[in-house]
């Protein structure tokens, strides 16, 4: 069954990059979420197996998601897409059981080495 | 002439990410120079026209007493391209704390130190997001130095409807906050109308991309 993916971010310019940075032929269900609310409410109607997550986000930010996943104890695996390039951000949202953290901009290149990286791929 | 400003919601969304990348990286040199945790916030995109400006830069940034520096920063292109003002506007901070973790403390007086590090900031901040922002839109940029508007004045005070050299201008907001430490720094950006201009195209350039 094809994996499905959650590209959440509030800039439509990032979740269409974002989607145009996956592998190819890369057999996947994309589906968007605006924010971090969006999102939630994506992952408990059931079954998202990764979700890209941008950090700074109105409503609710990528922070709280990784909370919230934790608390309510989803399976979803969570790639974090960010500007916010500090150590300290990056080590946060690792702590957060955030599986990995790519920088924006993002590219194909990038995004497949990560993903192979763990496997995804 | 009509001194409205068109502005589509894909050039706006294309900016704010533009932005959103470059306040990151502004963010870390932030980070860096005060080893604390900087949290960004979404940066805030609108409109401002000379005549109101005191009361719309009221509603913008809410504070009443500010410390302000201001730079101007212009295209290499020539004088069509990307220019306009840089205002880094401080409020709620706690000076005093913010020189012990800076570690400066050498100067004639404490606001002597106190205005030394308002400029080192504002100038690591306008520097590494406007040359963030510059990049993205592959500009370069040239900056006057920074100066100093005043400290601890009200904010209304910050700009002087006289003297603007524009009539309509885009305002770009972006704030950081230093955790743990009274720290509000928001930096302002205004674009003049005719940069705005010049800024669409590229930013429809970028969206063709797409």
């Amino acid at each position: 069954m094809a994996m499905s993916v959650l590209i959440c971010d509030d800039s439509n310019m990032a979740r269409k990059q974002m989607k145009k940075s996956l592998p190819d032929e890369w057999d996947v269900e994309v589906s968007f979420a605006n924010d971090g609310a969006e999102a939630m409410e994506v992952i408990r109607s059931g079954g998202v197996d990764l979700m890209f997550l941008d950090l700074t986000m109105p409503v609710m930010d990528g922070f709280e998601v990784l909370e919230m996943i934790k608390k309510e104890g989803h399976k979803t695996l969570v790639l974090v897409v960010s500007a916010d390039i500090q150590p300290q951000a990056v080590e946060r949202v690792k702590k957060m059981h955030a599986l990995e953290f790519v920088q924006k901009p993002v590219d194909k290149e990038k995004v497949t080495n990560v993903l192979r990286q763990y496997g995804l791929l | 002439m009509n001194p409205h400003i068109e502005f589509s919601e894909d050039q706006r969304d294309c900016l704010q990410e533009v932005c959103n990348i470059a306040m990151g990286q502004a963010g870390n040199s932030l980070a860096r120079l005060f080893e604390r945790f900087v949290t960004l916030s979404v940066p805030a995109i609108g409109f401002v026209s000379a005549e109101n400006v005191e009361t719309e830069l009221q509603e913008l940034m809410g504070s009443l007493m500010v410390s302000a520096v201001r730079q101007a920063f212009f295209s290499t292109h020539g004088k069509e391209g990307l220019h306009g003002e840089a205002i880094v506007v401080f409020s709620d901070t706690n000076f005093e704390k913010l020189v012990q973790l800076a570690d400066y403390h050498e100067g004639p007086s404490n606001a002597a130190i106190e205005q030394e590090l308002l400029l080192d900031i504002s100038n690591v901040l306008s520097g590494a997001c406007l040359n963030g922002i510059a990049e993205q839109l592959e500009e370069q940029l040239g900056f006057s130095a920074p100066s100093l508007i005043g400290t601890n004045i009200p904010l209304a005070g910050i700009l002087d409807h006289e003297q603007l050299t524009w009539e309509q201008a885009m305002s770009i907001k972006i704030g950081y906050r230093l955790e743990e430490i009274e720290f509000q720094c928001d930096m302002l950006l205004l674009l003049p109308k005719i940069a705005v201009e010049h800024l669409k195209n590229t930013l429809d350039f970028l969206l063709e991309d797409d």
